[in-house]
């Protein structure tokens, strides 16, 4: 009897403890991360200016400035602008000039920022 | 009665031994967890640091770089100034001294003309030429963009 209680009594402890002993594997999760594909643009195509001619006609020379253009096999008209618009001109193509640049440098300075290695997302 | 005693004494001495057992068991979970805890923290702790180093190099960036591109915009406006005073500098008149030195004016004109077409292709992200490079004199410098087209001529204040 004693012997059957002893046993008894450690299986009741198996009972209550086996169930902790080992138990479920874990999963495990990990992330691996990937950085952001570059988008690798060519910069833009340098521009290619062709040259043009002006010509400055007035009343003294007019004549002989169309002379010179029939001479030459070039149709004697021109397309006039007075002196203020040209400064008007001058003016405008600096602007257009100036805004290329901006644009170029802003987008100089964005492909840094964001392709720098140590500014990478 | 007296292996009564001695039964429930085997008893007892059995489930002590086995809670203790259990109590251990126990201990060294709760110290596992508390030790994948303390990884996790160090962990955090590591990335927060990265994040804050992370931030102030962008900080830095954007500053450096918003400094770049005011100092381009104020070069802008000095360009605009200086086409503006070549056309009106001491009462000039474009056109009154175009009518007297018709010659002079045009090759002048068709000149500035090149020079302003190089400063476009310059913006756009023309490549320099060694000349553009090199040149330091007043005389040698592309005149309608001079900070574009040489970066090594300082004008004198």
């Amino acid at each position: 009897m004693y012997h059957i209680n002893k046993i008894l009594a450690v299986a009741f402890i198996l009972l209550l403890t086996g169930c902790s002993i080992g138990g479920e594997k874990k999963i495990k999760i990990f992330s691996v991360e990937k950085p952001r594909e570059k988008l690798n643009y060519e910069m833009p195509t340098p521009l290619q200016m062709e040259e043009i001619k002006w010509i400055i006609i007035t009343s003294a020379n007019a004549d002989e400035v169309f002379k010179k253009l029939e001479e030459a096999g070039i149709d004697p008209v021109l397309f006039g602008i007075t002196d203020k618009d040209f400064q008007v001109l001058a003016r405008n193509f600096a602007q257009i000039r100036q805004k290329l640049q901006e644009t170029n440098n802003l987008l100089e300075e964005y492909k840094k920022y964001y392709e720098d290695s140590n500014n990478t997302q | 009665m007296f292996s009564s005693i001695r039964m429930v004494i085997t008893m007892l001495l059995i489930t002590g031994i086995a809670g203790a057992g259990v109590y251990v068991m126990k201990l060294r979970a709760d110290n596992a967890t508390l030790k994948a805890n303390q990884l996790k923290l160090e962990t955090a702790i590591e990335d927060q640091t990265k994040l804050l180093e992370q931030q102030k190099a962008d900080f830095k960036a954007i500053m450096e770089s918003n400094k770049k591109l005011n100092i381009l915009i104020n070069t802008f406006k000095k360009d605009l100034e200086d086409l503006d005073q070549r056309f009106t500098k001491k009462n000039r008149d474009i056109g009154k001294l175009a009518i007297k030195r018709t010659e002079a004016i045009e090759r002048i004109v068709n000149k500035g003309g090149k020079n302003a077409a190089r400063c476009i292709e310059l913006a756009s992200g023309a490549e320099h030429t060694e000349e553009e490079l090199k040149a330091t004199l007043k005389s040698k410098i592309n005149p309608e963009c001079p900070a574009l087209a040489n970066p090594n001529y300082v004008p004198h204040q």
